[in-house]
């Protein structure tokens, strides 16, 4: 166990969340921000999530009370939708955006699920910037983060705001992991932050944070992570 | 989805073996969450097709054209096949009063035989989960696992008239379910009805009104299409999702209907009778489709493809996927102008034909290429301000925490949360309040003389979410807003303080603390000038057993006298139990009469 010594301690996900902001600066991706109780529009509307669609039901997300369109965000995506908006209001054809943000899902909680936890989030876009850019960031990033040897695929997925979509799978202690969802962005979420999508294209990526600290050092338990408990505090 | 390999292999002669065909699923087209080898020697896949797939995949002969198009292998169509029975007249009558259900094909069948199925229907219903009840129920049952398309059968001589209405539920109305359970309908909520009662929950569940049972003579077979989203509410406000309501909540398309249509009457053409075939008597197909399915266009070009996909896959490579898929299109040099199939509602734009190359092209043959863009970034203010004050924390030998969001008083309150604390927190004091307190039992575990922890995290007022920096130690807890605390200590926030990667692969894995209470013991001795504490240490450490988490620690020495007192802690704490004095006792009258060995004196 590390010394409780003259300097403090991080918490886990304070290492992490800084070694993963460090790769992706060096990839020349910018840090981005957005709030946590956001409205529905930068949730899921400017991000192709249709009205009907079942992630808006309340089983899965937070509304709030007396406060019409609003959520608590159930993905870091917002911070991606709203650096999109920015480019274009900025007449930016180019931009990297990377954020780790606290998401909110309402579900009943265990080993693996949790009411709140961290999300990686960020999107790349630029005249040419295409899956085969997303398979290099992605896999450069995991192989940081996991190890050189370990082994990164990309496999067929859905999500409304990605066309293509993939999920990445990495291969960690001889065991695959998904880890994290993604794609090339869907033209309707480009018109929705007002960028032309016959001009600029470009990926984004998404996947929980709390993930890769569990499966790095081999904490059983996400809730461990919330708990205010220094015994946590190892690394 | 549970997909058998022999119902695939009935469409499929040149089926590869089942472990390739999880690797064509897991790559090209889904997950596979399950692979299950049974008894007869059938493997049954269990996929987890994908949202915008389930239109064509949630059925054995999507499946099996998906794979014959991927592999570019022989689908047999065995419609050419079919023995259509020959169709009397009908006087049914189906009158369609909303808009939610898209198309409604019904057919009476009259003379069948309700018995036990035939034992091929029976094992291919056993090999995908499913319970066999009877040949009508099966037939149903089996059209819609092969062809996606749920199917209703009703038992015509309980109608009270050859006449359907599809209409919306009056409010209160009820209906009993094939399962005996009642349930109350909101107004609107679509239903299948004679002239006095409702039949069904369209799309999602049959009433026990109409039920074919062990008597029924006349049937009369409803395949029909209905709205997707007024399907799942209808289905999740009544807690009762089925194998019907998931696939019609997906979106199917109504020209499935006419497939389903063909397929259910052959099947019970074949099984609906055993003993009496020649008597059945099927009427004609009553038909309501009012706005037909459009054709779609989608053109795209071969540069599009690789433009988005960073590839060079060849026009020629294109036309082959499309060919193997035997889909309908023109080539013109390198633009296609392509026809989609009418269950795959899922391609509709240009980006759709990019992932249909794209995934059966692999998206493993795609290279990897770290972009370079003309980007300069810009440093974030509240990550700088976050980083500064963290490192400052550190520095002064706070510890980091982080505790819920949720708690049960506050200014913002969630809806129909999961969790009885709905409220989100309006400051940091109450989490770390109760950190402070954990960790002060844990003082001796953690090895430390006094607690100090900080949290950084956003609280929610009325009207904005803002950041707070809270700390607690023994002087109490304090807590501000992240720019009052940079004001306060005068923070420099220029630089985004310790930003490297601090991951290495080599980092220690976590140890998992113990459920159990541990136990604190103090030995101090007197030794005489000369020993070194770590000589009294090693004395400890050789005799302190396994139970040891944490120690010796010297806590305390000083010299009187000519002689030198050391004062060292130990924690003892086990992984399967609670400890009990007598245990640690023994650990300790072992180290004591070492001590004594050596000629120091117990203090």
């Amino acid at each position: 166990m590390k010394e409780h010594g003259n300097k403090g301690t991080e918490h886990p996900l304070s290492i992490l969340m800084n070694g993963v902001y460090a790769i992706f600066s060096e990839l020349g991706f910018e840090i981005a921000n957005a709030p946590e109780l956001e409205t529905e529009w930068y949730n899921f509307d400017i991000l192709n999530v249709s009205k009907d669609h079942p992630a808006r039901d309340m089983q899965d997300t937070f509304y709030i009370k007396n406060e019409e369109k609003k959520v608590l965000r159930t993905h870091a995506t917002n911070t991606s939708a709203r650096m999109m908006e920015k480019m274009a209001s900025d007449g930016n054809k180019e931009g990297a955006y990377i954020s780790i943000g606290k998401v909110f899902r309402n579900e009943a909680t265990d080993a693996t699920h949790e009411m709140q936890f961290y999300q990686i989030d960020g999107c790349m876009l630029g005249e040419n910037i295409n899956f085969s850019n997303l398979k290099g960031v992605l896999t450069k990033f995991y192989k940081t983060v996991l190890g050189e040897d370990s082994e990164i695929e990309f496999r067929p997925s859905f999500f409304p705001f990605t066309e293509p979509s993939i999920e990445v799978h990495a291969k960690f202690n001889g065991k695959w992991l998904e880890m994290m969802g993604g794609g090339m962005l869907h033209p309707n979420v480009l018109k929705n932050a007002g960028l032309d999508p016959a001009k600029v294209q470009g990926f984004a990526f998404g996947g929980g944070l709390d993930r890769i600290a569990m499966i790095k050092w081999g904490i059983p338990d996400i809730r461990f992570f919330y708990h205010g408990d220094l015994r946590l505090n190892q690394f | 989805m549970k997909i058998s390999y022999n119902w695939l292999k009935s469409y499929i002669s040149d089926l590869p073996e089942a472990n390739k065909l999880a690797d064509i699923f897991t790559y090209h087209l889904c997950e596979v969450e399950g692979m299950e080898k049974r008894e007869d020697g059938d493997v049954v896949f269990d996929l987890n097709i994908l949202p915008n797939r389930a239109h064509d995949l949630l059925s054995h002969q999507g499946v099996a054209r998906e794979l014959a198009g991927q592999l570019g292998i022989k689908f047999n169509d065995l419609t050419p096949k079919y023995k259509v029975p020959e169709s009397k007249p009908t006087n049914l009558k189906i009158d369609l009063q909303t808009e939610k259900c898209h198309r409604y094909m019904a057919r009476i069948v009259r003379n069948v035989k309700v018995g036990p199925s035939q034992d091929w229907v029976k094992s291919r219903l056993e090999s995908i989960g499913q319970r066999s009840i009877n040949n009508i129920v099966d037939a149903t049952n089996i059209t819609m696992y092969d062809s996606g398309q749920p199917i209703h059968a009703f038992d015509l001589d309980k109608l009270a008239g050859e006449r359907i209405i599809v209409r919306p539920a009056k409010a209160g109305e009820k209906i009993t379910l094939l399962s005996g359970e009642e349930k109350e309908l909101k107004e609107g909520e679509l239903v299948i009805a004679d002239e006095q009662n409702a039949l069904a929950i369209a799309g999602v569940k049959g009433g026990k009104v109409a039920e074919v049972d062990a008597n029924t003579k006349n049937i009369l077979i409803e395949v029909a299409n209905f709205d997707p989203v007024s399907t799942r509410k209808t289905s999740r406000k009544l807690g009762i999702p089925t194998d019907s309501s998931k696939r019609f909540e997906n979106d199917l398309s109504p020209e499935l209907c006419s497939f389903a249509m063909l397929e259910i009457s052959v099947l019970i053409a074949e099984i609906g009778s055993p003993e009496r075939s020649e008597g059945m008597e099927f009427q004609e197909i009553v038909d309501i489709y009012l706005n037909k399915q459009k054709e779609r266009k989608i053109n795209f070009s071969t540069d599009f493809v690789n433009k988005k996909l960073g590839a060079n896959i060849s026009s020629d490579e294109i036309e082959n996927i499309l060919k193997q898929y035997c889909y309908t299109f023109k080539r013109i040099w390198d633009n296609f102008e392509f026809i989609p199939p009418v269950l795959r509602l899922d391609l509709v734009i240009p980006e759709d034909m990019v992932e249909e190359i794209g995934r059966v092209y692999g998206y493993d043959k795609v290279k990897l290429e770290i972009p370079k863009i003309n980007f300069k970034p810009v440093q974030n203010e509240i990550f700088t301000k976050i980083s500064a004050v963290r490192e400052k924390l550190l520095a002064d030998g706070y510890n980091e925490v982080m505790t819920y969001s949720f708690t049960n008083k506050g200014e913002v309150e969630v809806l129909a949360s999961a969790s009885d604390k709905k409220f989100l927190r309006t400051d940091l004091t109450d989490g770390i309040k109760n950190s402070y307190k954990l960790n002060k039992l844990n003082m001796a575990l953690l090895g430390v003389k006094e607690i100090k922890i900080f949290e950084i995290g956003t609280i929610f007022l009325k009207d904005k979410e803002q950041i707070n920096v809270a700390t607690a130690d023994k002087k109490g807890i304090a807590e501000m807003s992240l720019d009052k605390f940079i004001e306060n200590y005068k923070l420099k926030i220029e630089n985004y303080g310790n930003l490297v990667p601090r991951t290495s692969p080599l980092s220690p894995n976590f140890k998992m603390w113990s459920q159990y209470p541990f136990m604190t013991r103090d030995i101090a001795v007197w030794v005489g000038e000369g020993v070194e504490s770590n000589q009294v240490h090693k004395v400890i450490k050789e005799n302190d057993g396994e139970l040891v988490v944490r120690g010796p620690e010297l806590f305390d020495s000083f010299s009187k006298e000519g002689r030198i007192s050391y004062a060292f802690r130990l924690v003892f704490q086990s992984y399967e139990r609670t400890l009990v004095d007598s245990e640690v006792n023994v650990f300790m009258e072992k180290i004591y009469s070492k001590m004594k060995e050596n000629g120091w004196e117990i203090r």
